[in-house]
C-alpha cells in the first residue's frame, strides 16, 4: 500500500437526481476552498428489453411516438450471463427520470409478463452516472461537469479520507424533555448545529437563523440521533405552521419539498419483523440518523465511506440500507464491467427436484451441541471469511454452477454433485474477491507498528464494514429475490463448507486435540494430554497449508461456559460466555449483547462477569458461585425494597405486528393503549419501552407505563423484576446448579396468582386496538 | 427463511411432539424417567444427523439413540467389570 496519489481538484460527494427529470447533479467539494460546487448534467439512461424479434419491434412501434418515451432503438447483444450468443434487444430511454419504472412495467404488461425481460430497470441515473463515468462517491476528482474524472479507481485500499465536516444535529421543543411524547403543536424552541446552538423566543426566527447558520457553516454530514422519525420531520412541520416555504426553508443544499421522500415501512428480515423511519433527502448534504442506521454504529463514516465507494450508492443510501444492498450494488457493478446488463426481476426458476433430493441438499453448515457446563484449556479456530472464501475458491456462482461448457470440471460440490465452470470466472467470485483482499489488506496494515490511533480506528471500521458485506453475500445467494443469486450455489456453498469442518475433526484429533464444539465455521478444541497441548499457531498453519483456507488461531479460554436451553437442557450452540487468556470476554447470547434487556439485568450480568474475572480457570469459577449468589441477593434485596431508578426497568419490545393484530392482553398492548391514548402511534417493527407496575392488573392504565410517560415517581411491581432477575442468574448460572426456583424461594417471590376475572372499567376494548391503522 | 424442507431439528421436534402422545399413557414414574432419556438421547446427535442428512428421519433418530444407549452401556460398572 503506498504512494502519492495524482493531483485532484477535489472530491466528488453525491450525484442526486434534477428536479426537472433530464440531469442528475453532481456534488462537488473543492479541495482549494472547501466549497461545494453544485453542477447539473443532462443524463437520460435507457433501460434494456429483450425478447422474440417480431414482438420486440411491434413494441418499438407502439413505444414510438409516446409522449413517456424519449428514444428507441432496435439492436442486439448479450445482456445476461447466461446468453451464450447476441439477442435482438430494444433500448428504450424514458422522456423524464423518474418515468423509467412506470415505462418499464407498461412494458412488462404489454408483454403479458412472459414475452420480455427487462434489464437496468431498477438501477437509478445516479448509480448508472458513476457506472457510465467510471465515477464513484468520495472520488478525488478532477474536470468539470460532463468532464468530471476520477484520478484514481474506486478499489484503491490506501486511499485519503475526503475531508467531511461533521455536525451534531438536534432539535428541542420548548419546555419538552427529548425522549417523552411531545404535544402535537410543540414549538421548536432551539436547533443545535455542531457546537452552536440557535435558538429564541420566536419560532419562526429560530428556523430562519437554523437556514442561515448551516449556509454558514456549510456542514457536509448532520449526525442525529432519531432525525428520520423525528427532528426533520418536526421541522418541516413546523416550518409549515410558520408559513415557511420550502424554497425559503432549505436544509440541504439546494431546496427540498417537505415531504418524506419515502415513506416509513415495516418489513422482514431473518423472520424478525423491523420498522424502518422515512426519509428525508437533503439534496447536497448527508444526513445520517444513527438510530436508522444498521451500519453506523459498526462502521461510522470510515466504513460507510468505503462501501459508498465500492457500491457506488450515495452515502444517505447506504447509511439506511442493509449491507445485503451494498452488496447487491457491488454484483451490479461488477456485471455492467463484465459489458453485460442487471435484470429486473429474477427470473431463474429452481430446478425441479425430488423430496429425496431435497432433503439431502437443503442443509445448513454443521453445528454441534455444545457440553453444558465450565470447561477449561480450550482453544478456539475460526475460518476467517469462510463461505466468501469458498464461493472464490471454487467459482460458485449463479451462471458458473452447472454450466453447459464443462460436463466434465472436477470442482463439484460434495454429496451433491453440482459441478462449476472451469473456464470463465463468475460473478461473484469476480465481486468477492477484491473484498476479500481488501479485508486482508486492512487487517495487515493494522498490524504495522505505529500506527495513528486515528488511522487504526478508520481501517478497523472498515474491516468490520466488510465483514458485514462478506458475510450478507453468502445469504443473498439463497434468498428468492436476490438479483443474481441461485438457491444451488447456496447449497453448494453449505456442502463444501460440512465437508471441510468434518475433515478439520480428523486433522483436529491427529494433531492431539478433543472437539468439544463446533460451528459451522469455528472450532473449540480441548487438548487429549493436558501435559503435552499441541501448538495452536501451528495447527491454525497447517490446517491452513492443507485446506488451503485461512483458519487463524482466535486464543485460548481460561474458562468457558456453555450454556443449557430451558426446554430440554442440552446445549445450546450459541449461547456461551468465555474469557481468553489475553483478557477479554466473548459473549454469546447472554443479556448484555442484546439491546432490549433492562439496565438492571445487563447490571448483574456486569457484575457477575467482572466477579469470575478473577477464576484462573474452571475450578476457580465454581469457587466464585456462593460471591455471585451473595450479589444476586444484594440486587434482589434492593429491587424488593423499591428503590431501584425505574429508568432501569425499561423493558423494550420489539412489535412482530401492527398493534391492531394483538389479539391477547400482554404487556405490550397495555403500554400501546397508554400510548394511544397519548396520540402516539407505534407500526410492526418498531420498539415499544415499558415498566412493569402490576404485572397482575387487567387495566391497561395499571399494568405497566410506557417508557414516554415515566415521570419517575412510579411504583414498579419488585415480584416481576425479581423474576426476571431469578431468570437472568438462571441463564448466566444453571451450569453450575442455579435454579430459578430455588432463588424465587429464597427471594420470598410468591408463585403468580391465578388471574382475578375481569374487573377493569375498560374491560371491553383494551385487548386489541380496533381504531389503531396498522402502519 | 423461505426454506423448502424442514431440517432436521425441525423434523426432530415435530416428531417428538407425536411421541408425547406415547409418554401420556406410560403409567409408572421409571417409565416416564425412560422415556425422558430417550428423548434426550434423540437430540444429542443433530448436527451428526443433519450431516449424514438421511431422507429417513427414524433412521436418524434411532441411531443418535443407539449410539447414547451404547455409550452408556461402554461405561457402565457392569461393562467394564466384564472387559476386565
Amino acid at each position: 500500500m503506498g504512494g502519492p496519489s495524482p493531483p485532484h481538484d477535489g472530491w466528488l460527494l453525491d450525484i442526486t437526481e434534477s428536479s426537472d427529470g433530464r440531469s442528475v447533479v453532481l456534488w462537488v467539494k473543492e479541495r482549494q476552498s472547501g466549497r461545494v460546487r453544485r453542477t447539473a448534467v443532462e443524463f437520460r439512461p435507457p433501460f434494456f428489453v429483450t425478447g422474440p424479434r417480431a414482438e420486440l419491434s411491434a413494441l418499438a412501434g407502439r413505444l414510438r411516438g409516446l409522449p413517456v418515451v424519449a428514444s428507441v432503438e432496435l439492436g442486439s447483444g448479450r445482456l445476461s450471463l447466461f446468453d451464450a450468443r447476441p439477442r435482438p434487444q430494444l433500448s428504450v430511454v424514458p422522456a423524464e427520470n423518474p418515468g423509467r419504472r412506470a415505462l418499464a412495467r407498461t412494458i412488462d404488461a404489454l408483454g403479458r409478463y412472459e414475452a420480455f425481460t427487462l434489464y437496468d430497470v431498477d438501477l437509478s441515473p445516479p448509480q448508472l452516472y458513476h457506472l457510465a463515468h467510471d465515477l464513484y462517491p468520495f472520488a478525488p476528482v478532477t474536470g468539470k461537469g460532463a468532464e468530471l474524472r476520477a484520478t484514481e479507481p474506486a478499489e484503491t485500499i490506501d486511499y485519503a479520507m475526503p475531508p467531511l465536516s461533521v455536525a451534531r444535529f438536534e432539535i428541542a421543543l420548548k419546555g419538552e424533555r427529548r425522549g417523552r411524547l411531545p404535544p402535537p403543536d410543540g414549538r421548536i424552541g432551539s436547533v443545535r448545529v455542531g457546537d452552536l446552538t440557535v435558538e429564541g423566543e420566536d419560532e419562526a426566527s429560530v428556523l430562519r437563523a437554523l437556514v442561515d447558520e448551516l449556509a454558514r457553516s456549510e456542514p457536509d454530514v448532520l449526525l442525529s440521533r432519531g432525525g428520520d422519525a423525528f427532528d426533520l420531520p418536526w421541522l418541516y412541520r413546523r416550518a409549515l405552521a410558520c408559513g415557511l416555504t420550502p424554497k425559503e426553508f432549505v436544509l440541504g443544499r439546494e431546496p427540498a419539498p417537505f415531504r418524506a421522500a419515502r415513506p416509513a415501512r415495516s418489513f422482514e428480515s431473518y423472520g424478525r419483523v423491523l420498522y424502518r423511519s422515512a426519509l428525508y433527502p437533503l439534496p447536497g448534504r448527508f444526513h445520517i440518523d444513527r438510530q436508522n442506521s444498521f451500519l453506523f454504529d459498526d462502521s461510522e463514516l470510515a466504513g460507510l465511506v468505503d462501501a459508498a465507494r465500492l457500491s457506488r450508492l450515495s452515502l444517505q443510501t447506504v447509511v439506511r440500507q442493509s449491507p445485503g444492498t451494498c452488496f447487491t450494488a457491488m454484483e451490479m457493478a461488477e456485471a455492467l464491467r463484465l459489458g453485460v446488463r442487471v435484470p429486473w426481476k429474477k427470473n431463474r426458476p429452481e430446478e425441479f427436484r425430488t423430496g429425496e433430493e431435497l432433503v439431502a441438499a437443503d442443509r445448513g453448515g454443521v453445528i454441534f451441541l455444545p457440553p453444558v457446563g465450565v470447561h477449561d484449556r480450550i482453544d478456539e479456530f475460526d475460518f476467517a471469511s469462510l463461505y466468501p472464501h469458498i464461493m472464490v475458491r471454487k467459482n460458485l456462482s449463479a451462471e458458473t454452477l452447472e454450466c453447459r461448457c464443462c460436463p466434465k470440471s472436477p470442482i463439484r460440490a460434495p454429496g451433491l454433485g453440482y459441478r462449476s465452470c472451469t473456464r470463465r470466472r463468475g460473478l461473484i467470485p469476480r465481486t468477492l474477491a477484491p473484498l476479500l483482499e481488501r479485508r486482508l489488506a486492512y487487517k495487515a496494515a493494522l498490524k504495522q507498528p505505529g500506527l495513528p490511533p486515528a488511522r487504526a480506528e478508520e481501517l478497523s471500521r472498515r474491516v468490520k464494514m466488510l465483514k458485514w458485506i462478506l458475510v450478507t453475500a453468502f445469504g443473498y445467494q439463497g434468498y428468492r429475490n436476490a438479483r443474481f443469486g441461485r438457491i444451488e450455489c447456496h447449497e453448494a456453498i453449505n456442502a463444501y463448507a460440512r465437508e471441510l469442518l468434518a475433515a478439520l475433526l480428523a486433522e483436529a484429533e491427529r494433531a492431539g486435540y478433543r472437539v468439544v464444539h463446533g460451528i459451522v465455521d469455528s472450532l473449540w478444541l480441548r487438548p487429549i494430554d493436558p501435559d503435552r497441548p499441541p501448538e495452536p499457531e501451528e495447527f491454525a498453519r497447517n490446517a491452513s497449508e492443507r485446506f488451503d483456507l485461512p483458519l487463524s488461531y482466535e486464543g485460548r479460554y481460561r474458562w468457558i461456559v456453555f450454556l443449557p436451553a430451558v426446554t430440554h437442557g442440552l446445549g445450546v450452540p450459541n449461547r456461551y460466555y468465555g474469557l481468553y487468556e489475553h483478557g477479554e470476554y466473548k459473549l454469546r447470547g447472554i443479556g448484555g449483547r442484546r439491546h432490549d434487556t433492562p439496565g438492571l439485568l445487563r447490571r448483574f450480568e456486569l457484575e457477575v462477569l467482572d466477579l469470575f474475572r478473577r477464576a484462573p480457570d474452571a475450578e476457580g469459577v465454581r469457587a466464585l458461585l456462593p460471591r455471585a449468589l451473595a450479589r444476586a441477593d444484594l440486587f434482589a434485596a434492593k429491587v424488593r425494597e423499591l428503590s431501584w431508578p425505574v429508568d432501569e426497568l425499561v423493558i423494550s419490545h420489539r412489535l412482530g405486528q401492527p398493534p391492531s393484530a394483538f389479539v391477547t392482553f400482554t404487556d405490550s398492548v397495555a403500554a400501546l393503549r397508554q400510548l394511544h391514548d397519548a396520540g402516539a402511534v407505534r407500526s410492526a417493527g418498531e420498539i415499544v419501552r415499558f415498566v412493569l407496575l402490576d404485572r397482575k392488573s387487567r387495566s391497561f392504565r395499571d399494568r405497566v407505563r410506557a417508557a414516554e410517560l415515566l415521570d419517575g415517581s412510579e411504583r414498579y411491581d419488585a415480584d416481576a423484576y425479581l423474576e426476571l432477575l431469578a431468570r437472568e442468574a438462571e441463564t448466566l448460572l444453571a451450569p453450575l446448579g442455579v435454579r430459578r426456583a430455588e432463588l424465587l424461594e429464597r427471594w420470598g417471590v410468591a408463585e403468580p396468582l391465578p388471574r382475578a376475572p375481569y374487573r377493569s372499567p375498560e374491560r371491553r376494548a383494551q385487548r386489541s386496538l380496533p381504531g389503531v391503522p396498522s402502519g | 427463511m423461505g426454506r423448502t424442507a424442514p431440517t432436521y431439528r425441525q423434523a426432530l421436534e415435530e416428531r417428538l411432539k407425536r411421541w408425547d402422545e406415547f409418554a401420556r399413557l406410560l403409567t409408572t414414574p421409571e417409565d416416564r424417567a425412560a422415556f425422558d432419556l430417550v428423548r434426550t438421547a434423540a437430540r444429542r446427535y443433530v448436527a451428526q444427523a443433519t450431516y449424514v442428512g438421511s431422507p429417513d428421519l427414524l433412521e436418524s433418530i434411532l441411531l443418535s439413540v443407539l449410539t447414547d444407549l451404547a455409550g452408556k452401556l461402554a461405561s457402565s460398572p457392569a461393562a467394564r467389570g466384564s472387559s476386565r
